[in-house]
């Protein structure tokens, strides 16, 4: 069970760094947030896990964290994105498809 | 050349927390004094009796949480203060921003946002609630509780292009403000010290301990969070 934890907190680890190097390599604005969202996101359902299944006193607690980054996280990018795109910043040259404008190709 | 100062200052910084982290005493291994070690003897899960530190039958007046025992029973009429200031900084917001007509955005807030803050904002409120209640217990109190209500009314501004609070407020702020005050004269008609812990400060870890601590806490939580929920109201009234 601790090593299981052990190798989940490594996995959550590895997902941050990939949600870093992702917000520092992206091209744009919503490439960013998805990076970020989606790498923390997983990033620290894994960590939370580990550390619950390390010490299994912290095991429901983990798990009600869990739950309350799953509802805030990305309604939290969403809106962010949603608010980004409404201001009028444009997605990079290489997006193909806008379907937010109504779908079909920019 | 940037790159190598920024690698230098890396390096440096990383041998500086080597070396200071190598200085501090092993786990266990530290010469703690009596009032530490007291502390430390502090049993939170209430069922260890009263805490013993020579004569005194409650340490720091039986609030498991130490700074709240400073903050709210030594300091208490600093605490006072710092409430005040907060209150003239909302005056003053609400000052600076009175007789602004509010802004329509015209468009309906996301929909997302709409739903999950249907869900969200019970348990955000709740969470602001056990934070000020268990202030004497947990870490937190009722600054930071406060603050966490105020975040849901913002959310609440956020999703909902019709709600407005008006006048609440002001008068939480106003009734909780004066019973702090009215807390204080009552310790100072009894013990003959203003904002004086004057309730049995019970066992240590229990929801009900630490004499006026918690009740001075929950109104702190109260004005705190209207007052914050007021500038909240003031700065999305200017758009």
């Amino acid at each position: 069970m601790i090593t299981i934890g052990y190798i989940l907190i490594g996995i959550g680890a590895f997902f941050y760094f990939l949600g870093g190097l992702g917000i520092f390599r992206m091209p744009d604005v919503y490439n960013r947030l998805q990076a970020g969202t989606k790498a923390t996101t997983l990033g620290s359902f894994s960590v939370i896990l580990g550390v619950g299944l390390v010490n299994l006193e912290f095991l429901p607690k983990a798990l009600i964290i869990i739950a309350f980054i799953a509802l805030t996280n990305p309604v939290g990018s969403s809106v962010l994105a949603r608010a980004a795109y409404l201001k009028g910043i444009k997605p990079t040259d290489k997006t193909k498809v806008d379907e937010y404008k109504g779908g079909g190709n920019k | 050349m940037r790159r190598f100062i920024s690698i230098v200052i890396v390096f440096g910084l990383i041998m500086f927390f080597i070396n200071t982290l190598s200085l501090l005493p092993k786990y266990g291994s530290v010469n703690i004094s009596k009032v530490s070690e007291a502390y430390i003897d502090k049993n939170v899960n209430g069922n260890g009796g009263n805490v013993k530190y020579n004569e005194s039958e409650s340490l720091e007046n039986g609030a498991a949480n130490v700074v709240t025992s400073i903050v709210v029973d030594y300091r208490s009429f600093d605490t006072l203060g710092e409430v005040t200031v907060l209150f003239t900084a909302a005056l003053g917001v609400s000052l600076v921003l009175n007789g602004i007509r509010r802004k329509k955005y015209g468009r309906r807030p996301n929909f997302i946002l709409r739903v999950s803050v249907g869900i969200l904002l019970p348990l955000i409120i709740l969470f602001g609630t056990y934070i000020f209640i268990h202030g004497h217990l947990t870490p937190g109190g009722g600054f930071p509780g406060g603050t966490i209500i105020a975040a849901g009314i913002l959310l609440l501004y956020l999703s909902n292009e019709e709600f407005d609070l008006s006048k609440t407020p002001k008068f939480v702020e106003g009734i909780s403000g004066s019973l702090y005050i009215v807390t204080g004269l009552v310790g100072l008609a009894i013990a003959g010290v203003f904002l004086i812990n004057f309730l049995p400060t019970g066992i240590v870890g229990d929801l009900f301990s630490a004499g006026i601590v918690p009740i001075v806490y929950i109104l702190i939580g109260f004005k705190v969070g209207a007052e914050l929920s007021g500038i909240v109201a003031d700065l999305h009234r200017e758009g």
